[in-house]
Order: C-alpha cells, then sequence, then structure tokens
C-alpha cells in the first residue's frame, strides 16, 4: 500500500533524515517514533508531497509521488494533522468540510454512523452543535479522527492523535483505530504516547 | 434640458475652504490626517487640473490608436497603485493584474459600447475614455481589497489550506474559501449600496449626467449599467488576477510559496 524507499529530507543544506525504508501492507497499523524534531511529521507530509523529497521515492497504491501524481495519491489519504485549528464557527461546519470536495462525492456523508463513531470514541451526541471554542482539545482531536475515519479512504494518516487525551480517552482511540486497521485500512500514524505506540502492529523508529 | 452653469475659478477656491470643516477637526481629535488631507487635496487639484488637459486633446485627436494607448496608460498607473497598496511581491501579481485589468475592461467595456449603447465607432473617445476610466477605477479599488484578503488569509490560514489538499482537494477547491472571503469582502459594499440607491444615495454618474443637462430618465439608465458593468468588471479581473498569479503563489506540489515581500 506504501512504500517509502531511500527517502531523504532536508532543508537548504541541513539534512533532515536520510536512507529511511518503511513498507506498510494494505490493513496494518504502523506508528512513526523518535525524539521531538526528528522528522515524523516531516515524513507524513512528504507522503502527501508537502516536502519534497532530497532522495529516494514515495509511493501509495503503485502510484510513485511527483508534481503530477500528487493529487491522485492525496485522493487516497484521510489526513489528520497535529493541532488543527480550523477556522470553523461550529463543529458541524469542521465536520462537513471534507465531504464537500469532490474527492467525497461518491462518500454518503450519515450523521447516524459519525454518532457511532463519537459514542466509541467517548464523545457526546451533543458536541455536534457546539461552538468550537466552547469544546476541549481532546474532544476537538476526537472528532477530527472520526471525521478521518469516516473519509473512504483506503490510507489514514494520523498525527499526534491521543496528545491532548486522557487515559481512558487514548483506550478508546486506539482501540478505535485498531478497528480501522481491521476493516482494511492502512494506517500511518505519529505518535509519543507510550500506550498508543504499544497498541500498534508495528513501531517504524526515526533516529536523530 | 439645460445647459451646465460652470464652476468660476473664484467659486471652486471658495469651495474647497470647505475643507477646512474637516481639517479643524481632523487637527481637533490628533487623528494624523491633516497632513495626508493638505497632501491629497493638493495632488487631487493637480492631477484633475492635468486630466482635463490630456481628455481636452483626447476628445480633440478622436484617434482609437490614441485611445487605446491612453487604456494601456491606465492599466499601468492601476497594475502600479494595485502592487503598491499590497505587501505581495511584484513577480507574482505584475503581470496577472495588467492582463486582469485590460481583458476585463476590453470586453466589458467594449460590451457596453457596441452592444448596449450600439455606436457606431466603439473606439471614439467621448464614450470609451470614461466608460473604461470608470470600469479602471472600480477593478482598482475592489481588487486591492480582495487580493489583500486573499492572500493575507490564505497565510494566516494555511492549515485549513492544507488540510483540505491533503485530503483529496483540488488546488482550486482548497483555495475556494479564501476565494469566498475576498469576493465578500470586495463586493459587499458595492452590493450594499446597489440595494439603497436613489433612496439613500444619489450616485456621481447620475448626479454629473443631469448637471451636463441630460434627462434624468437617462441618466438612471446610465446609472444602472454602470453599476453593472463596474461590478461584472471587477470580479472578471480579480478572477483573471488569480488564476493567472496561481502558477507563482503554488509550487508544483501545490504547496504555498512565499508570497509577500521580505
Amino acid at each position: 500500500m506504501l512504500r517509502i524507499e531511500n527517502l531523504g529530507i532536508q532543508f537548504g543544506q541541513t539534512e533532515l533524515f536520510s536512507h529511511i525504508d518503511l513498507h506498510v501492507k494494505k490493513g496494518e497499523l504502523v506508528c512513526l517514533t523518535g525524539p521531538s524534531g526528528c522528522g515524523k511529521t516531516t515524513l507524513l507530509k512528504a507522503i502527501m508531497g508537502f516536502v519534497p523529497p532530497h532522495t529516494g521515492t514515495i509511493s501509495v497504491n503503485g502510484i510513485t509521488l511527483s508534481p503530477r501524481t500528487a493529487y491522485h495519491i492525496r485522493h487516497q489519504v484521510a489526513w489528520m494533522p497535529q493541532g488543527l485549528s480550523l477556522p470553523c464557527e461550529r463543529v458541524r461546519e469542521m465536520v462537513h468540510l471534507p465531504f464537500g470536495l469532490k474527492v467525497n462525492r461518491g462518500v454518503s456523508f450519515s450523521e447516524t454512523t459519525l454518532l457511532d463513531h463519537f459514542n466509541t470514541l467517548g464523545l457526546e451526541k451533543g458536541l455536534l452543535d457546539k461552538r468550537l471554542h466552547e469544546i476541549s482539545g481532546g474532544q476537538r482531536q476526537r472528532i477530527l479522527l472520526a471525521i478521518t475515519a469516516m473519509q473512504e479512504k483506503p490510507l489514514v494518516i494520523i498525527d499526534e492523535p491521543t496528545s491532548a487525551l486522557d487515559h481512558a480517552s487514548t483506550e478508546k482511540a486506539l482501540q478505535f483505530v485498531q478497528q480501522l486497521a481491521a476493516k482494511g485500512k492502512t494506517i500511518l500514524a505519529v505518535s509519543h504516547d507510550p500506550r498508543f505506540i504499544e497498541g500498534c502492529g508495528r513501531q517504524y523508529k526515526i533516529s536523530d | 434640458m439645460g445647459t451646465t452653469i460652470d464652476i468660476s475659478y473664484w467659486g471652486l477656491g471658495i469651495g474647497m475652504l470647505l475643507l477646512l470643516v474637516p481639517l479643524y477637526f481632523f487637527h481637533h481629535f490628533k487623528t494624523g490626517l491633516v497632513k495626508p488631507t493638505i497632501v491629497g487635496a493638493i495632488r487631487m487639484i493637480v492631477q484633475l487640473f492635468l486630466i482635463g488637459i490630456y481628455l481636452k486633446y483626447l476628445f480633440l485627436w478622436d484617434n482609437p490608436w490614441i485611445n487605446f494607448l491612453w487604456v494601456f496608460i491606465m492599466v499601468f498607473v492601476a497594475t502600479e497603485t494595485a502592487l503598491s497598496r499590497t505587501r505581495l511581491k511584484r513577480r507574482i501579481l505584475m503581470i496577472p493584474l495588467a492582463i486582469g485589468f485590460l481583458a476585463s475592461a476590453i470586453l466589458v467595456g467594449l460590451y457596453f459600447l457596441g452592444v448596449v449603447l450600439r455606436l457606431d465607432n466603439i473606439f471614439g473617445a467621448q464614450y470609451m475614455i470614461p466608460i473604461f476610466g470608470i470600469l479602471m477605477g472600480n477593478m482598482l479599488s475592489s481588487n486591492v481589497i480582495a487580493l489583500n484578503t486573499f492572500y493575507s488569509n490564505l497565510m494566516r490560514e494555511q492549515q485549513l489550506y492544507y488540510y483540505l489538499l491533503g485530503n483529496g482537494a483540488t488546488r482550486h477547491e482548497a483555495t475556494a474559501p479564501f476565494v469566498r472571503e475576498a469576493i465578500i469582502k470586495a463586493f459587499s459594499p458595492a452590493i450594499a449600496n446597489m440595494a439603497v440607491m436613489g433612496l439613500v444615495a444619489l450616485p456621481g454618474t447620475m448626479i454629473g449626467q443631469i448637471l451636463g443637462g441630460s434627462s434624468p430618465n437617462v441618466a438612471i439608465k446610465y446609472q444602472m449599467m454602470i453599476i453593472v458593468i463596474t461590478v461584472a468588471a471587477s470580479i472578471l479581473s480579480l478572477m483573471t488576477t488569480l488564476w493567472l498569479s496561481a502558477r507563482k503563489t503554488f509550487d508544483s506540489y501545490g504547496c504555498i510559496r512565499q508570497v509577500f515581500k521580505e
């Protein structure tokens, strides 16, 4: 599903990392680990073409990343960025954002499914009608996780999905992600949370 | 209808004394607007007198080539003014702005002169110069507001842009929220103005025509058309500018480049 070969990223003359080889199969749940600043988030962004590779190749479902194919690769990705703050007034507006895109036109948005996900993640139904500034960082993370799951994309990329969650909510989020993988979605996560890392099928450490 | 009553230079001078009223309040409340007002008023007087001289000769010669040359000069000045009023890099916006202004003015202006007015000579100075002038002025002000809004929001809310792009949006879809905001900000005043026209405000073009001796019936028809063609040309020029500037605003992967001056 995802093949990264001999990937190297550098900013100007400064090399962030090099010789990254990572193969992720369909339905696998892999967590990228490593110290802060080692390039975990940058690696995720590189998959979507937001950071150009200095060396090596990235391919998703057999499509090798290039300026021409970046759009086709992003078509297959559901992405939850770290610390995302969207300029939306209400939660409902934020939830609907990706479903207005052409890529999701074939996906029928079901509020029932969303509320099922809310329930699994320990969120109340009433959150949907709240203003964004009224909800906590942890609630926002879980809502974004639910939105990411609802997009019917084969590759799910999640960056620090549990950084603002307590132990019980982390467990729920982990189980939710594990269920997604069990349903055949390929998941690449970044986390510093030992419990989340432990719960992922495989860990890939990026060293300094 | 009657003829126009000229304003004598003495009368003009007496009229200008009214500027003392705003100047007093600007000074009293320490607004810092006294000097800009005086400089602005002097510039206005000099520029309008010069324009008066230019226009006199443009009308006298009434040559399509010279008229088009004048349009090119207006496009150049409007482009430079727009560039100076945004903090954006010249290489990103200069050519898109110039093409946007020129293409929209020609398309909408000639449509009005040729299709609506059905003039025998659509390149005649009496109609072409004022119509292109009013289009250019409106395109300039709405483009400056819209471009500043678009680029400032795009830079500030990059997370939204990349979130949409990363989840499979086309570049057009990912920039749509920013284009929407820019259009709302630039065109809301014009739309609000349209809604109260004739009730709260009597517009300049209409007043000008009535003072110039036209019947109010003719003046209102011109006024309606002026509003419609200025809004149409402004949105066309904005869309053209944004479309043409996209290549230099985003890299081949759709990532946002540094667009503001250092």
